[in-house]
C-alpha cells in the first residue's frame, strides 16, 4: 500500500454525561464536529469526507441514523461512510478515516463516533429483546476470573484500577463520572454486579460524542495548533466463540498490538511508549491488556497496577483521562482512547496532561473481544525513533 | 445500596416531576421467521431424542457443538461423516453470575448462573443452567448430568442458528453429580 504520513488537526468532544436531552442525535454529533473543526480552524466544506461510526442500532431503537445525520455533518455532495465494528467501532472508524488520507484518497477526513445511550436501553440491545440478557459484563466476567486464577492476581487490583480511573477523571471535564470521594472501600463494598465485577468496577452508561479532523503532510503543516502524526494503524478479529479460544488473551489482540507496534517502529512498548489509552469498560482489562498485547510479561500486568506504574504519575499511565470506566458513550468509547492520545502527544490534554508525551498508544475492542483497533501517535514523524 | 443503576455524576440533575415531557417510551416489535441451517436442525432433531450431537473437524479435531457444518478455523466443511455423540456428563469450567437488570421484557428478577461445560470425552456447551443450585453454590471443577426435559414436554422452538448450545427446551439443565470436583488442570484452559 502506497501510503503518506496522516496526522490529527482537529479535535472536539461533549461532555458525556448520563442524559444529553438538550440536543438530538444530530445535535449531538454537530457539536463535537464543529469542535474538531474549530480546533482545526476548518469549516465544513474544507472537508472531503465523513466516515462515522456507532454502536448496534438497537442501543437508541434508531436504525440506520446515518442517513439523517448526512445534513447534520456537512456531508451533503460528500463521500460519508459507516463503520460497525461493536464497542471497537470508534477505534475502527477513525483508522478508516486515517487510511483515506493515508492512501491519497482525500486531503481532510472528518470522523465522528457517538452514542446516545439514554434514547435507549443497551441492556434490551445486548439481550435482542429476550429476557435472561448476559450483559457485557456477564460475557467477561468468567475470563477476568480466569486471568485472575492464572496470573494469582490479589482482588484489590481490580479496585485499584476503578480508583485510578475516577480519579483521573475527575481532572478531565469533559469525563462523565466525577466521583471526587471514590475509595477501594467503596469500590469493594458497592453490590456485586458479574462476580468478579463490582458496580464501581463498571463502565457508566453515557450520552456523547467524538471527532477529529485527519490530513496528510502539507494540511497538517498549515494547521494551527501542533498535529499529532500517525505512527502505525492495526486492526484485526477473530471469532468471539470456537473450542480452544484463548479468551484471557485472544490471538487478534496479540497480532493486532505486534502489527502497530511494527508499524511505528516500536520494539519495546513499555519504555518507548509515553502513554496509553486502553478500552477498560471493566477494571481487570487494564491488567488483561497490559499482558494480551504484550507490553507486560504474563503475570506482570497486574503488578503494573500495583506499584503504580500505570497512574498518571508512573512510568506507564494508562488511561489519564478517566477512560471508559468513567465515560461510556459506547459508540465513541473506542474513538475517545484515540482522540486521548492525541491530545496527549500534542500537549493539549489539560489537567490531565502526561509530562513529556511524545508516543501515545490507544486501543479499543468489540465484541465478544473479537475485534480490536490500534494506533499510534507522536508528537512528531520521529518521535519513536527520538526516543532512547 | 441494592439498585443496580449506573452511577451518576453529581452534575447529573434529579428528576423534577414539573418538568415538562420531553421525551417518552416508544416500544417496537419485530417478529420474524429464522430458517434452520441443516446441520442445526439435525442437532434439534437429536435434541429431542435426548442425544447431543457435534461435529468433529476431520482436520483439527475441534468438536463444535451444536455443529456449524464447516470448521471456520481450518476452513473445512463438516457433513454427517464427521458427526458425533457427545457424553452427558461434565465438568463446569467457568460460569457467570448476572444481576439483572430490569429491561422491558426482562423476566428474571434474581441473581442467575450461567455456566460452560467440559463434556467428558471431548465437546463444550456455553450458556448452560444448573437449575436448583444456589448461585453462591455455582463454581468451576463442579461435576454434572445432564437432566432432559420430560417427554411431551420437550421442544427445541428456541433452537436458532445463533443460540450456541442453549437449548432451555429440550435441555432443563445441568445437575450436579456429588462426585468430588475435577482438578483446575483437566479444565483451566478451557474456557469459553
Ligand atoms: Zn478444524
Amino acid at each position: 500500500m502506497s501510503s503518506q504520513a496522516a496526522a490529527v488537526i482537529g479535535i472536539g468532544q461533549t461532555k458525556h454525561k448520563k442524559k444529553r436531552d438538550d440536543v438530538s442525535l444530530p445535535g449531538l454529533v454537530r457539536e463535537a464536529a464543529q469542535r474538531a473543526l474549530d480546533d482545526a480552524e476548518l469549516n465544513w466544506t474544507d472537508i472531503d469526507a465523513v466516515v462515522l461510526g456507532k454502536a448496534p442500532d438497537p442501543f437508541e431503537g434508531v436504525m440506520m441514523p446515518e442517513l439523517s445525520m448526512a445534513d447534520a455533518l456537512g456531508a451533503n455532495g460528500k463521500p460519508m461512510m459507516r463503520v460497525h465494528t461493536a464497542g471497537s467501532v470508534g477505534g475502527s472508524t477513525a483508522l478508516v478515516a486515517t487510511h483515506l488520507v493515508q492512501t491519497g484518497v482525500h486531503d481532510r477526513v472528518l470522523t465522528v463516533a457517538y452514542e446516545k445511550q439514554a434514547e435507549g436501553n443497551a441492556q434490551w440491545g445486548l439481550a435482542g429483546g429476550r429476557s435472561g440478557g448476559m450483559g457485557a459484563g456477564g460475557i467477561f466476567a468468567p475470563w477476568m476470573r480466569t486471568y485472575i486464577n492464572k496470573s494469582g492476581a490479589p482482588e484489590d487490583i481490580g479496585w485499584k484500577v476503578a480508583v485510578k480511573d475516577r480519579q483521573n477523571a475527575c481532572k478531565n471535564p469533559y469525563a462523565h463520572l466525577h466521583l471526587p470521594d471514590i475509595s477501594i472501600e467503596k469500590v469493594k463494598e458497592s453490590p456485586m454486579l458479574w462476580d468478579p465485577i463490582h458496580f464501581l468496577e463498571s463502565c457508566p452508561s453515557s450520552d456523547g460524542a467524538v471527532a477529529m479532523v485527519l490530513t496528510n503532510e502539507a494540511g497538517a503543516k498549515k494547521a494551527p495548533r501542533k498535529p499529532a502524526w500517525v505512527l502505525g494503524t492495526a486492526m484485526r478479529s477473530e471469532l468471539g466463540t470456537f473450542p480452544g479460544r484463548d479468551t484471557v488473551r485472544p490471538q487478534a489482540g496479540v497480532e493486532c498490538a505486534h502489527m502497530v507496534f511494527d508499524a511505528a517502529g516500536i520494539t519495546n512498548p513499555r519504555e518507548q511508549i509515553d502513554i496509553a489509552e486502553l478500552y477498560v469498560p471493566f477494571s481487570w482489562y487494564e491488567p488483561m491488556w497490559l499482558e494480551g498485547h504484550d507490553i507486560a510479561g504474563p503475570g506482570e500486568g497486574w503488578r503494573m497496577v500495583e506499584d503504580g506504574s500505570t497512574q498518571i504519575t508512573g512510568d506507564f499511565p494508562v488511561n489519564p483521562s478517566g477512560g471508559v470506566l468513567s465515560s461510556n458513550p459506547i459508540g465513541a468509547s473506542g474513538m475517545l482512547r484515540f482522540a486521548e492520545a492525541a491530545l496527549q502527544v500534542r500537549g493539549e490534554a489539560g489537567e490531565h496532561q502526561v509530562a513529556d508525551a511524545h508516543v501515545g498508544l490507544a486501543q479499543a475492542y468489540g465484541g465478544a473481544a473479537q475485534y480490536f483497533a490500534m494506533w499510534v501517535v507522536g508528537s512528531s514523524l520521529d518521535a519513536v525513533g527520538a526516543r532512547k | 445500596m441494592t439498585d443496580t443503576k449506573q452511577p451518576d455524576s453529581k452534575q447529573d440533575e434529579a428528576v423534577d416531576p414539573n418538568a415538562p415531557i420531553t421525551g417518552m417510551d416508544y416500544f417496537m416489535k419485530l417478529e420474524y421467521h429464522e430458517l434452520i441451517c441443516p446441520v442445526v436442525r439435525e442437532f434439534a432433531d437429536a435434541l429431542m431424542e435426548k442425544r447431543l450431537i457435534g461435529h468433529k473437524c476431520p482436520k483439527c479435531s475441534l468438536i463444535y457443538s451444536p455443529p456449524r457444518g464447516y470448521c471456520p478455523i481450518c476452513t473445512v466443511q463438516t457433513t454427517k461423516a464427521d458427526e458425533i455423540e457427545m457424553q452427558t456428563r461434565g465438568i463446569v469450567t467457568n460460569y457467570t453470575v448476572v444481576t439483572p437488570v430490569q429491561y422491558y421484557g426482562q423476566e428474571e428478577t434474581e441473581p442467575f448462573a450461567k455456566v460452560s461445560l467440559q463434556l467428558d470425552g471431548g465437546g463444550n456447551l456455553s450458556l448452560q443452567d444448573l437449575p436448583g443450585v444456589p448461585v453462591e453454590q455455582v463454581r468451576s471443577g463442579m461435576r454434572v448430568e445432564i437432566v432432559w426435559a420430560p417427554d411431551g414436554e420437550r421442544h427445541v422452538d428456541d433452537v436458532t442458528n445463533r443460540s450456541w448450545g442453549s437449548a432451555e427446551g429440550a435441555i432443563r439443565g445441568w445437575k450436579p453429580t456429588g462426585e468430588p470436583d475435577a482438578d483446575p488442570s483437566e479444565y483451566s484452559d478451557k474456557v469459553f
